[in-house]
């Protein structure tokens, strides 16, 4: 089986048992036993929820600093639409743009006609679809992992069209290498993440082949270094290297709650934000309902991107600073719409390879399959149904389900194994409180 | 006939649109741990939900029967209730007796009998009006999905 790429790396000799990461992980992926967490890397869909509820830093996003970039010729920041509401309202875009050149980009790629083609290019494939409805965005990275984790036959309505980060990606290297007479794999494009989701997009991304962006930086990482020079730039006279990063509202409104209302509203379009919510939505897609929706958009935090795990501002603060700041711009411009009708006859908009499932093992005949199950059923029948954790699995279910496959053992639950507490109580194979 | 490997059975009520459809997402739990093929899997809990939902909508009560052989699954879905006056006219696409509460809900389009016959290898359906509807679907293991 493939080994999985995932956005962060797991440090379990920091990990003192507490659980909180087990409790949170939305497709039971976890499992702490003899005090120490381990991740079933076949499982993970890189929500993140784990690394925001560890407090000892067992998890760590694997996102890059700008000198990891230093062999390339020409650094180009592309930044989500997710930063320009993270900054204090008097720092406008184009303080931020300065400020990323300040810290070392070498340019700031504004993707307002890159959102528009895509956005474009999602309309006509809704508009020309005839298989199953509805189509489901693949903007989010983790939504994507989710389907191909616990959703496999939903993988047909994954629209295939790249993200508006990809197709920016593709453009940069195009302009710069024709612009600056440079080999394309001399120009790095940099994209400025608000989640590691992102970050394992890039790396590996979910249809396979490779991106073109040649990798993510998170905005923790140049937050400080941006809106000191943000800060500075804000009481000078523009750069002439500055232009305007963000010249309509398009691109911004990408990070929003409902990125593709306005142009699918005459289409049947509903946006979820949310997992336990996606999971309800995706349930019900795979009974059968919701066929009359056209397309489907699901971000996998609460409240859409502003919420990524690497982001530093408030969701809800960050979200109306952009409300804002879209209020102040036209929906488009004139040279945004010179660029679209130029570039979309000619620009591919696909992804060619499919999104597969993610292979899972499965173990032994389908009579040795059901055996396990109706083990499972008796050895839940058996426990105490309080699903409280203690014996390293999420639920009784789960712990029920790993004793049936020869992976854990009855007595790792509290209620029946006579010395289990005994030993969380003394910390062997339990919590280790005196690390704290 | 091959061996019963699994057999499970699921009451349905009548009318209870709060928690209607949670049986079907019961099979689809069952059918996923067993590392069925996703496709067989959608199959089959689109058979499961309708049947589930059609006596929801229109019957008293219904027996939910799942039977899993190294060959095929089998869902058969037995009522009591007002049963069907016109099978052939019931099984077209798009005929219904919903009314407008069930359509609001999302249901109701007559798609639910066609459906189940779409997603099945094998069907059987009888009636007996005033007494109840028997569904049977069978899908093969061996199917392509």
């Amino acid at each position: 089986m493939d080994e999985y790429a995932h956005g962060f790396t797991i440090d379990a000799s920091r990990c003192d048992g507490c659980l909180a990461c087990m409790r949170v992980c939305p497709t039971q992926a976890i499992r702490v036993r003899d005090g120490r967490v381990s991740v079933r890397q076949e499982l993970c869909i890189d929500c993140g929820s784990c690394l925001a509820a560890c407090s000892r830093g067992v998890f760590a996003p694997t996102t890059r600093t700008l000198e990891d970039f230093d062999d390339y010729a020409f650094r180009v920041a592309i930044p989500s639409p997710v930063l320009y509401g993270q900054f204090p309202l008097d720092v406008k875009p184009q303080h931020i743009a300065q400020g990323l050149l300040a810290v070392g980009f070498d340019a700031v790629w504004d993707y307002g006609v890159d959102t528009r083609l895509v956005a474009q290019a999602i309309v006509d494939y809704v508009d020309g679809w005839q298989g199953p409805r509805p189509l489901i965005s693949i903007a989010c990275a983790c939504v994507v992992r989710l389907m191909q984790v616990s959703y496999p036959r939903m993988l047909d309505q994954a629209i295939r069209v790249s993200p508006p980060r990809e197709v920016a990606g593709r453009e940069v290297k195009r302009r710069y290498a024709q612009e600056l007479g440079l080999a394309p794999e001399r120009i790095a494009a940099i994209y400025i993440t608000p989640c590691e989701a992102r970050t394992i997009s890039i790396l590996q991304p979910a249809e396979g082949g490779s991106s073109s962006l040649d990798g993510a930086i998170g905005i923790p990482q140049l937050y400080n270094r941006v809106l000191e020079a943000a800060r500075e730039a804000a009481g000078e006279a523009p750069r002439d290297d500055a232009r305007e990063p963000v010249r309509s509202s398009i691109m911004l409104r990408w990070s929003t709650r409902r990125p593709l209302a306005d142009l699918l509203e005459h289409r049947r379009y509903l946006a979820v934000t949310g997992l336990p919510n996606i999971i309800q939505v995706f349930d019900d897609i795979e009974k059968g309902k919701l066929r009359d929706i056209d397309f489907l958009e699901a971000n996998a935090c609460w409240g859409g991107c502003c919420n990524g795990n690497l982001t530093v501002d408030n969701v809800y603060v960050s979200q109306a600073k952009l409300q804002m700041l879209m209020s102040g711009l036209p929906d488009t411009d004139p040279e945004t719409e010179a660029e679209v009708a130029r570039r979309y006859p000619e620009g591919d908009f696909g992804i060619q390879r499919p999104f597969l499932p993610r292979e899972r093992v499965v173990v032994g005949d389908l009579r040795e399959r059901v055996r396990r199950l109706k083990e499972a059923g008796e050895i839940a029948a058996a426990l105490p149904g309080y699903d409280c954790g203690l014996c390293g699995a999420p639920s009784c279910a789960t712990l029920a389900h790993d004793v049936a496959a020869g992976e854990a053992a009855r007595g790792d639950c509290v209620f029946l194994g006579r010395d289990r507490l005994e030993r969380l109580r003394g910390g062997v194979g339990g919590r280790r409180r005196d690390r704290r | 006939m091959a061996e019963e490997l699994l057999g499970c059975c699921y009451r349905v009520h009548g009318r209870d649109y709060d928690t209607g459809g949670e049986k079907s997402t019961e099979i689809k739990s069952i059918l996923t741990s067993l590392d069925l093929d996703p496709a067989i899997v959608r199959r089959a809990v689109v058979v499961a939900f309708e049947a589930e939902m059609n006596v929801v909508m229109y019957a008293d009560e219904g027996a939910l029967t799942l039977t899993i052989t190294d060959e095929d699954i089998t869902l058969e879905m037995e009522d009591t209730g007002p049963g069907i006056p016109d099978i052939a006219l019931a099984m077209q696409e798009g005929w219904s007796t919903a009314t407008d509460e069930m359509r609001e809900r999302g249901f109701g389009f007559g798609m639910g009998l066609p459906n189940i016959r779409r997603n099945s290898d094998e069907f059987e359906i009888a009636s007996e009006v005033g007494r109840g509807t028997v569904v049977l679907s069978r899908i093969r293991l061996d199917g392509d999905g």
